[in-house]
């Protein structure tokens, strides 16, 4: 599914990622944790195709082709979905229109026929339920005066709708209190399948008690310097991420 | 009504400008009524005095006329507009079956291409020059300021005609007038100065929509003055649409009067031109009147929008709203400058004011002056400005769900703009606002 060489970006002088390697295959779910400030966002903004970032080396492969020289709307119609860590709020657009925008722009891309506005309804609809999300959010601005719950919740009914190949949640537990926090990865929980494959950015090990992931990689300093099963998450939340990246001082 | 014409003069020194090209005999022949005459001579005395404005003049600072003065306007002529006027305004989407369409080509009404259906009794609707009703000659210019307005003066002295309506006490009109002033594409590059009179007796309501358009590929010019009084209780819906084609000059100005509890609704949509300037007052003169003053510009390449406001809050308990948007880009100009009056006694007035701009580009340029005089110290009054350019988050935001860059800033520009489709509400006119609106960004056959 995704193959990262080598990666090395940039912002402006400031070097963030030194060569991070990451294969993650079909229906995988791999968690990326680390310290602030270690690249973990930087890395997802990349994938999904943000401007301001300078690739400097390496390769990002998904499903073989080159993904850094597409557009970001051509990741997103090749199956790329990034949830935001901060959502943007969009006043005057509606939430059902972006929506239907977004999932028709999808289906044109993959050469199928564009939804109308009755059987997009129905299609929203029902993806709402599982998210406990009210029905007049579809009737308001994109993200505007939601919670910070609403606002995941949010992407993740996008996510949802728009059925990405891969999923990037970026940081989508932060600011959750425990119940939008079950529901939230409840919604992602009903997405996994073996041909759709997620990666978790998160700092907090308490998403993973929710959503079991398959890997979990450490980043520090630009680069993933260890990697491991879902039992690492529980090493790390005991032992802190100095364990790894400064372990002289945890021996001291 | 009647049709009336006047025959174009030729163009044969083009040194020979400015007022040598608004030539006063030539207006005198419309219109024989002493009122007419009377009001003709004082202003065209008054226009004399100031001429044309400079950039020198503080209302004028940014809005320069030197490009205005390099073109000779000869006077138009009655002429078969190339498209038929009701056709065009059903594929804009406007609802021709329900409303009554008054069209005027080039100053002059031409009654064979209008259509006008039954209007309560005792509603006068005739030209300002064939009126005969009592109250037009002491009505006329009353609500108008001329001083120090050029434009205005020039409107007085030379126009050909325009529309007088007046409804009667306690009738509701039927349906919305719609007045098209069409310049056609003529061998001249033309001149025309409209002036219209609308008068609310109590309890009356109206809706009136001024429509500008041109046919013509080069430079025309078009004055257009509209005075209206609304009587105590009365109400009114006005809805201006200027849309002249790319080369045109438009100087327009609506006037009103209102009385004791009445209601006016302006809408201003500046849409075309190369030059524009659209001013929009009115004096809240009785107690309880309210008024709603909005517009939305949109210009794109060189086009200069200049749009004026002026609320008169002269008595106390009178309401005010303003809500004026602009979406530039290229290298356009807008200029919004809006001022809000409170008279010393006019206490408990509420007076609000918003103006915000979207600049799609690095040469597009905004001016935005609101003005707040208040001599009265129990009042409610805001105001406000913002300028600002897309939200390149939002853009990356839309774009990361697979909607295209163009589509994503569409999008968004018209998230923005669209309010003031959206403020429309929900009748006959939101559908072909937003059509125009579209098509005044450049969005024809792809609208959102």
């Amino acid at each position: 599914m995704l193959v990262i060489k080598d990666l090395k970006a940039r912002v402006e002088e400031k070097t963030i990622l030194n060569g991070i390697n990451l294969t993650v295959g079909d229906g995988e779910v791999h968690a990326i944790m680390g310290p602030n400030g270690s690249g973990k966002s930087t890395l997802a903004h990349i994938l999904a195709g943000r401007e301001g970032y300078e690739v400097t080396g390496g390769e990002v492969l998904f499903n073989g082709k080159d993904l850094l020289s597409l557009s970001p709307e051509d990741r997103a119609r090749a199956g790329v979905f990034l949830a935001f860590q901060y959502p943007v709020e969009i006043p005057g657009v509606n939430n059902t229109y972006f929506l239907k925008a977004a999932l028709n722009a999808l289906r044109k891309a993959r050469g199928e026929e564009e939804l109308d506005a009755m059987d997009f309804l129905e299609l929203v609809k029902e993806k709402l339920k599982p998210l406990k999300m009210d029905e007049s959010m579809l009737q308001r601005s994109v993200n505007e005066g939601f919670s910070g719950g609403e606002k995941k919740k949010n992407e993740v009914l996008q996510m949802a709708v728009l059925e990405p190949k891969l999923a990037i949640l970026d940081e989508t537990d932060s600011g959750l209190d425990i119940d939008a926090l079950k529901v939230v990865a409840d919604g992602v929980n009903s997405l996994r399948s073996p041909k759709r494959s997620v990666l978790l950015v998160t700092h907090y090990q308490r998403l993973l008690d929710y959503i079991v992931p398959d890997k979990i990689h450490v980043l520090a300093g630009g680069r993933i310097i260890k990697s491991g099963g879902k039992e690492l998450a529980l090493e790390l939340e005991e032992k802190g991420y100095e364990w790894l990246t400064d372990p002289a001082k945890v021996k001291a | 009504m009647a049709d009336r014409s006047s025959e174009g003069k030729s163009v044969t020194d083009m040194d020979k400008m400015k007022l040598e090209n608004f030539p006063f005999e030539d207006a005198v022949q419309f219109g024989t009524a002493s009122w007419i005459k009377e009001a003709r001579d004082k202003s065209w005395q008054r226009f004399s005095k100031i001429g044309f404005p400079t950039t020198k003049s503080e209302f004028w600072r940014h809005t320069s006329l030197d490009s205005l003065m390099k073109h000779y306007f000869c006077w138009g002529r009655v002429e078969r507009p190339s498209v038929d006027v009701l056709d065009h305004l059903r594929s804009l989407d406007f609802d021709v079956e329900h409303s009554d369409v008054i069209v005027f080509v080039n100053g002059f009404l031409v009654r064979k291409l209008s259509k006008i259906g039954d209007l309560p009794d005792k509603t006068v609707m005739k030209t300002i020059l064939e009126a005969d009703d009592a109250s037009i000659g002491s009505a006329f210019g009353k609500v108008l300021h001329e001083e120090n307005r050029p434009f205005a003066a020039l409107n007085t002295a030379y126009f050909t005609d325009g529309l007088f309506l007046k409804v009667p006490e306690g009738k509701i009109l039927p349906r919305p007038i719609h007045i098209v002033y069409v310049t056609t594409d003529g061998t001249h590059k033309c001149q025309t100065h409209v002036r219209n009179l609308l008068l609310l007796d109590r309890d009356s309501s109206a809706n009136v929509i001024e429509h500008y358009l041109g046919e013509n590929i080069q430079s025309y010019f078009v004055g257009a003055v509209t005075e209206a009084v609304l009587s105590r209780g009365s109400s009114l819906t006005h809805t201006k649409i200027q849309q002249e084609t790319d080369l045109a000059y438009h100087f327009g100005t609506l006037s009103v009067r209102q009385e004791e509890g009445s209601k006016l609704t302006s809408r201003l949509f500046a849409l075309g031109g190369t030059l524009g300037r659209s001013e929009v007052e009115t004096c809240l003169a009785g107690h309880n009147a309210e008024c709603l003053l909005e517009g939305l510009t949109v210009a794109k390449d060189h086009r200069h929008m200049d749009i004026r406001t002026f609320v008169d809050h002269a008595v106390p308990g009178c309401k005010s709203e303003q809500v004026f948007k602009s979406v530039l880009d290229h290298e356009a100009v807008s200029i919004f400058d809006g001022r809000v009056l409170v008279r010393e006694n006019a206490q408990k007035t509420d007076a609000k004011q918003s103006n915000k701009n979207l600049l799609l580009s690095k040469k597009a340029l905004v001016y935005s002056k609101p003005q707040l005089q208040i001599y009265a110290d129990d009042v409610k009054c805001s105001h406000g400005s913002a300028t600002g350019q897309l939200d390149e988050e939002a853009v990356f935001y839309l774009r990361s769900r697979g909607i295209g860059k163009e589509e994503a800033r569409k999008t968004l520009v018209y998230a923005f703009a669209g309010e003031m489709v959206q403020r429309v509400g929900e009748n006959g006119l939101k559908a072909p606002v937003h059509k125009l609106v579209n098509q005044a960004m450049g969005w024809e056959g792809e609208a959102l």
